[in-house]
């Protein structure tokens, strides 16, 4: 009895100090045993799914590797980023298949988990993946290393703190106190730094996350994942452990205030312009912006002709229009950690060589091959509308038109922002396989208005609704007008089709409801008023024959 | 017996209500059962209006059938406009129900806001030019002259790789310090063949598979390289840069796509890309490239061939006439 008892206790004892950093992505069962046969199959799926980018030598070498950034883990050093034990420890199996199962999102690391994706891996290949990558790196065959022997774990705290206002607040006191905008910025947006002055232990320079966009949280955007992310910090980058500087309370409010800065993006392709009487705004920072509604672009790397381009700095901008039936005014809201106003077009790559074909591969990397610093190419972002009016749901193709699907964009520079028109410049395109075209000198009406502070930059831009200007988008109310953007960060290197891009989206202007409308709902009151009142009235003349008590 | 009885007039009324709330409710609840999946079948508006117009039509044949029935329909109506159950409530009906419709009306004639909906065909054939038909990839169904060659070369340990994958190779070469290059396959193809090589004599049937098993570690590289960022490494098109198109790249374990196609087709599609497409399948929101103005043929052959492999499918064979 006594035994069944201390079994339970065991149990119990087990739940409680193993409890999962994260509900999922966790063995169902206990880790099976690495024998020699288990880690050959481990071997046979690594080289069917793994070396293209790891490297047949698990050095993160492969042959998809240069052009990712970060880039894919070298597994020889022993060196992994996101674990559950102390810094610099090896990460647990646990950690292992947690990464493995769910991925690193924002990475290229996807997850591998067979019920989150049909073609993933099983929990026993996912396992038998892992033994043969721990093969790699000398490290795990030293029990004195080993994070659970030698009890160097890093648990989630027992007393958590609800999420709301208040632990927020506290979290924030500590964001404020552990100097996290260091490095972090202030609203978290991976502004702090002042260059990229710092690298990592691959010799790569740091290019700190901007927190708030959750799917690019490589090791998950939970409050629990992202306690985790300051508890162990992460190996082999800058970003220390705070295990000893805060307290497990302090880091639990820390990460609750993280949480919150997460930004939630809208799902409607529309962008609704709002309608102001008398004035439109002129400075982004406008209070009448406020009353307009907003509408999330999702944008990704230019991918879809050389030079292509994986690792885009800009993946959301938000935007914001209103018209006061005259004028309309765009608002473009972006994150980027750095103001870059100056472009040296000598350094802009020649992509000749990687389009054709026969080329090794059309893809630019991630390093050395474009100059990714500061002070080299210029921040800019464009709105493309098609000229010509569209029909039913045809457009031009979103990367450029074509031929006979000519595009125009409205090109913001941030190295022109001082002088003429705010920087803005309306081009035309006809393809991608031809630089923008510029439009006439007295063709030029869009004027911008542009502010960079704590990472992000807010552009205005503002045209007359109507322009004489065959090569112009006309804005009439009622139509869906088709609009995407092209963003660029020159600090990553980012210029020509070296780029972010969005797909089609609308802008729409709402039509007055006409009158008619109106009209035909007053009649159908007063025909059915009318009709009520008679049958009132013949229900009265009706009753003193009717015998009813 | 009595005491049960209700009015015409609630008899309406609440079939009415019974019929409207199945149409409604408990068809699209009862399809989520039936289907089990996580959203009802669509019930069409006009079979709302069909159902209600004969449920009026047999309540109005049943109220007019006989005089008791149009007096026992019609007197809570009257009773009511008359003021039997109060003054106020009678006018209140009288100014409500005018309100309802004429709100109705309204609703009805107001001008619909919707996004213009792009009805989009995935596989069109109606620009697929015929002679890719029946084509077949030629690195997976390999010549004799292909395989002997193979064969030759494996004996001699000169493979001659895609330039992609040689850097990594010779690493693993200069680490390993193997017998043989083709050492790195772990899998039993290669396996055979290098066991045939020592024994001195190659099989036919040997070769075939183990060049095959070449052309899919080449394809592999190759797709990691070109199409992983969108298409995913899973092939379930979810790749790092899937979330940025409206158009999501094609999930490849989807039953309905490449398996439903035959080999030129993919081929075909690959080469042209979206802007290749004919209207009907909406090239202007396709990010998929135009990848003969990059890859070769025998690099998108090998591509095909490794993506018909993650994704564990077969092509659509030929139809022969």
């Amino acid at each position: 009895m006594a035994r069944l008892a201390n079994i339970l206790l065991f149990g119990v004892a087990l739940m409680l100090f193993t409890a999962p950093a994260s509900a999922k992505s966790v063995p169902s069962g206990p880790k099976p045993e690495f024998t020699e046969d288990f880690i050959e199959q481990g071997r046979a799926i690594y080289f069917q799914r793994c070396s293209f980018c790891h490297g047949l030598l698990g050095d993160g070498e492969g042959p998809a590797a240069p052009y990712m950034d970060p880039r894919p883990r070298d597994f020889t050093l022993g060196t992994f980023k996101f674990r559950t034990t102390q810094s610099g420890e090896l990460p647990t199996d646990d950690d292992l298949f947690r990464t493995v199962s769910r991925g690193l999102p924002g990475t290229g690391m996807q997850a591998f988990d067979n019920d989150l994706i049909k073609n993933g891996l099983t929990e026993e290949q996912r396992w038998q993946v892992i033994a043969y990558v721990r093969t790699f790196a000398q490290e795990f065959d030293n029990e004195e290393l080993d994070p659970v022997k030698t009890g160097k774990l890093v648990a989630l705290p027992k007393e958590r703190a609800p999420f709301n206002a208040d632990s927020i607040a506290k979290g924030k006191a500590v964001f404020e106190r552990a100097k996290c905008w260091e490095c972090h910025g202030k609203e978290g947006r991976g502004n702090g730094q002042k260059a990229f002055d710092r690298k990592d232990d691959w010799g790569f320079p740091i290019r700190i996350r901007n927190v708030t966009l959750p799917w690019k949280l490589k090791g998950g955007a939970e409050v629990e994942d992202i306690y985790m992310r300051f508890s162990t910090g992460i190996n082999g980058t800058p970003m220390p452990s705070f295990v000893k500087a805060l307290s497990e309370e302090e880091r639990w409010y820390l990460a609750n205030f993280i949480k919150s800065l997460q930004h939630q993006p809208t799902s409607h392709q529309v962008l609704k312009v709002g309608r102001v009487e008398g004035g439109l705004p002129e400075a982004a920072n406008d209070p009448a912006w406020d009353a307009a509604e907003p509408m999330d672009v999702r944008l990704t790397g230019q991918v879809v002709v050389a030079p292509r381009w994986q690792n885009p700095s800009i993946e959301l901008v938000t935007m914001k229009a209103m018209t006061d039936g005259t004028d309309i005014v765009f608002r473009l809201v972006w994150d980027d950690p750095f103001a870059d106003t100056t472009h040296d077009e000598e350094q802009e790559l020649d992509a000749s060589e990687i389009s054709a074909v026969g080329a090794f591969n059309s893809y630019v990397e991630g390093d050395g091959m474009v100059p990714r610093k500061l002070e080299t190419f210029r921040d800019a972002v464009a709105i493309q509308f098609p000229t010509k009016p569209t029909t039913g749901t045809a457009k031009p193709h979103f990367l450029r038109g074509g031929g006979s699907n000519p595009v125009q964009l409205w090109r913001w520079k941030a190295d022109e922002a001082d002088g003429e028109r705010g920087g803005a410049e309306e081009a035309v395109a006809r393809g991608w396989r031809q630089a923008l075209k510029p439009q006439a000198e007295d063709k030029q009406q869009v004027a911008a208005k542009a502010a960079w502070a704590d990472g992000r930059w807010s552009v205005v831009m503002k045209r007359p609704l109507a322009t004489e200007d065959r090569n112009d988008v006309q804005f009439t109310a009622g139509n869906f007008i088709p609009m995407s953007l092209n963003a660029w960060d020159g600090s990553n290197g980012e210029h020509g089709l070296i780029m972010s891009v969005s797909t089609w989206h609308y802008v729409f202007i709402e039509a007055p409801i006409p009158m008619t409308v109106y009209l035909w709902a007053v009649l159908a009151v007063l025909v059915t008023g009318g009709l009520g009142f008679w049958l009132r009235r013949k229900a009265v003349a009706y009753s003193p024959q009717e015998n009813e008590a | 017996m009595r005491g049960f009885r209700i009015s015409m007039f609630w008899w309406v009324v609440i079939t009415l209500a019974i019929v409207y709330s199945v149409v409604k409710w408990a068809i699209p609840a009862l399809s989520r059962e039936i289907t089990t999946l996580p959203f009802p079948l669509p019930v069409p508006g006009t079979l709302m209006l069909f159902y209600m117009v004969l449920t009026i039509v047999a309540l109005f044949l049943m109220v007019t059938f006989s005089d008791e029935g149009l007096e026992s329909f019609s007197r809570p109506i009257r009773r009511l406009l008359r003021g039997d159950f109060g003054q106020p409530t009678a006018y209140l009906v009288l100014l409500a129900v005018p309100f309802f419709v004429g709100w109705q009306v309204y609703e009805v004639v107001v001008p619909k806001v919707e996004v213009p909906v792009s009805l989009r065909i995935q596989h069109p054939s109606s620009n697929f030019p015929k002679k890719f038909e029946e084509m077949k990839n030629p690195f997976s169904n390999p010549t004799d002259e292909a395989i002997t060659a193979f064969a030759e070369a494996a004996k001699e340990g000169e493979i001659a790789f895609i330039e992609q994958v040689v850097g990594d190779i010779e690493r693993w070469e200069e680490e390993s310090e193997p017998d043989h290059v083709l050492e790195f396959f772990p899998t039993p193809a290669m396996t055979a063949l290098l066991g045939e090589i020592e024994g001195g004599e190659i099989e036919p049937a040997t070769a075939k598979a183990a060049l095959i098993e070449k052309n899919l570690f080449e394809g592999r590289a190759l797709y990691a390289m070109n199409c992983r960022p969108c298409h995913g490494d899973s092939v379930a098109g979810d790749g790092p840069m899937a979330d940025g198109f409206k158009l999501r790249p094609i999930n490849f374990t989807d039953n309905g796509t490449i398996e439903t196609i035959v080999e030129g087709y993919t081929f075909w599609r690959v080469a042209n890309g979206g802007p290749g497409l004919p209207t009907e399948a909406t090239p202007w929101d396709s990010a998929m490239p135009i990848w003969k103005l990059n890859l070769s043929d025998e690099e998108r052959w090998k591509i095909i061939m490794a993506e018909y492999d993650l994704a564990q499918k077969t092509p659509r064979i030929p139809e022969t006439h």
